[in-house]
């Protein structure tokens, strides 16, 4: 009985993983970051000193992504930034056209954060929040 | 001592073997490592660039049309495909970290696509946080201000023109500054200006504009209120038909007002929600003008909601004329006044908006105007010039718009 609790938790916590999705990644050297934080830093506000890189529009981890953090839609994030172009008030973050590439940028530059699938995290960047 | 040469090269093959093999590993990660750096150093180098200067567009284009001729917007019975139609081009070039230059060029279906600098400052961000900026800028009077000929950023298919329409200018040449404090999980962004400007179709002159708003923001909920005041100088102009013979007719400009440095003070307040689904947008303002120059309120609400890239939307607008007793037709010139100033109305609009395809999206809109008590709701072209009777009471206006930005 034991060990089938055991097999069911497994293969429980198995499903949840694969559905875990999007993690927020910085440089190895990076520190944790908040939420509040990391919304922030992707609608352009906040410390001026992060960089930011996003995967390219249409990306279905990027939808995700700011489902969890922005709490913005695609359309919605997209009215946003054009409010913010033509106010004056900031530019959309650099895009990356993978993974490979968002995490390349993110272990390049220690100020750097992104975000990635969880099931492509490897040891040349670190995640600092999982939201 | 005897030495076997040929097993020598053997031995030290063997011997060498692993760290051949651990040599190459290292080789490799290395050769991996720098082209990754080499990569990441090319895409800083084109970022830079890039970086540097940023062009950006909007693009609207209009079919706007009415039951009758009243005047709403311009529409008349006749399609009209200028009025709303408008091409923004902006450019933005960052001179350093802190300091840069925007220019952005419009040309409106409205004044027959002349091209105007709508946008044209030099931005500074202090150390402290103060954001100062000086050139021509939007005045930040209303929650669209900033961005009003920018379709695609808004839900509805036009701001409401009962609260839009009350103050007849827009951009301002001076300068601003404003300064964000950053809160846990929203923002509160101060803001002043000052300077000058002049209203295009009167050709009143607007001076000593000053204001300060304040807005707060958690991307869920955004509060703001606002104040401003200016001098207004110069004379009110109203084009009317002057019938010289039976039948023939020719436009003239009439001096309606003669406005002497008259100071106008303008209040507003608003809030929106937008939770992802829900849309609700509300506003309200107060202008008042010395003078006979109408002191008018107005307000709106807006709701919607979003179904995938469908957005229905319905608004309900008002505005009132709240000084028609200064001017009672005691004289001429007075009931001039009452005729051309004198003005409220209901506006109550069905909308949708179709995020069709990437960054283009496309508008319905039918709004239906009442309630114009004695007055021509705010049309000059609702009054008969000769008769001074008021020809309708009630209007439709049809839209289909669609907005790009690119």
């Amino acid at each position: 009985m034991k060990t089938l609790f055991t097999v069911l938790a497994l293969s429980l916590s198995a499903i949840v993983s694969a559905n875990a999705a999007v993690v927020v990644i910085g440089n190895t050297a990076s520190g944790d970051m908040s939420a509040s934080d990391a919304k922030k830093a992707f609608l352009g506000k906040g410390d001026s000193s992060v960089v930011v890189y996003e995967l390219e529009e249409g990306n279905a981890t990027r939808s995700a992504f700011h489902q969890a953090v922005t709490g913005k839609s695609d359309a919605q994030l997209k009215a946003f930034w054009s409010k913010q172009v033509f106010t004056g008030k900031g530019n959309p973050p650099a895009t990356v056209p993978s993974a490979a590439a968002m995490k390349s940028a993110v272990a390049s530059n220690p100020n750097a954060i992104g975000y990635i699938d969880e099931a492509d995290v490897d040891a040349t960047v670190k995640v600092i929040l999982k939201p | 001592m005897k030495f076997n040469l040929k097993a020598l090269p053997v031995a030290i093959s063997i011997a060498m073997a692993p760290s051949i093999a651990l040599a190459d590993d290292a080789a490799d990660a290395k050769i991996a490592k720098l082209e990754q750096q080499v990569q990441a150093l090319q895409s800083q180098q084109n970022a830079s660039l890039k970086d540097k200067v940023k062009l950006n567009g909007f693009i609207s284009g209009a079919y706007i049309s009415s039951d009758n001729d009243a005047g709403y917007n311009s529409a008349d019975t006749s399609a009209n495909f200028s009025e709303d139609s408008k091409v923004g081009l902006q450019a933005t070039f960052d001179i350093s970290d802190r300091t840069q230059a925007v220019l952005q060029l419009m040309m409106r279906g409205e004044y027959d696509w002349e091209v105007e600098a709508e946008w044209a400052y030099l931005a500074h961000r202090f150390e402290n946080g103060v954001k100062l900026r000086g050139g021509k800028l939007r005045v930040p009077l209303y929650m669209y201000s900033d961005y009003l000929d920018v379709g695609y950023a808004q839900p509805f298919a036009r701001p409401p023109e009962e609260v839009y329409g009350a103050v007849p200018f827009s951009s301002y040449t001076g300068a601003g500054a404003s300064y964000d404090v950053d809160f846990d999980d929203s923002t509160l962004t101060m803001q002043m200006f000052g300077g000058e400007s002049k209203v295009k179709s009167t050709g009143t002159e607007v001076s000593n504009l000053i204001g300060a708003n304040v807005s707060w923001t958690d991307e869920t909920w955004t509060l703001r209120a606002v104040y401003g005041q200016a001098q207004l100088d110069g004379s009110v102009k109203s084009e009317v038909d002057v019938e010289l013979a039976p039948g023939v007719i020719t436009q003239a400009d009439y001096t309606v007002l003669e406005l002497n440095d008259e100071k106008g003070t303008f209040t507003g307040v608003g809030a929106s929600y937008d939770n992802g689904e829900v849309i609700a947008i509300t506003e309200w303002t107060r202008i008042e003008v010395d003078a006979a120059y109408p002191d008018s309120d107005s307000g709106y609400l807006t709701l919607g909601y979003r179904i995938k890239e469908f957005t229905p939307y319905v608004t309900v607008a008002y505005m009132k004329t709240q000084d028609n007793d200064e001017r009672l037709p005691i004289s001429v010139a007075a009931a001039t006044q009452m005729l051309a100033f004198n003005a409220e109305r209901m506006a109550y609009s069905l909308g949708l908006r179709w995020d069709a395809i990437d960054n283009v999206a496309v508008k319905f809109d039918v709004t239906y105007a009442d309630d114009f008590g004695d007055t021509s709701g705010g049309f000059l072209n609702n009054v008969d010039s000769n008769t001074g009777q008021i020809i309708y009471d009630d209007t439709l206006i049809y839209t289909v718009k669609f907005d790009a930005v690119f």
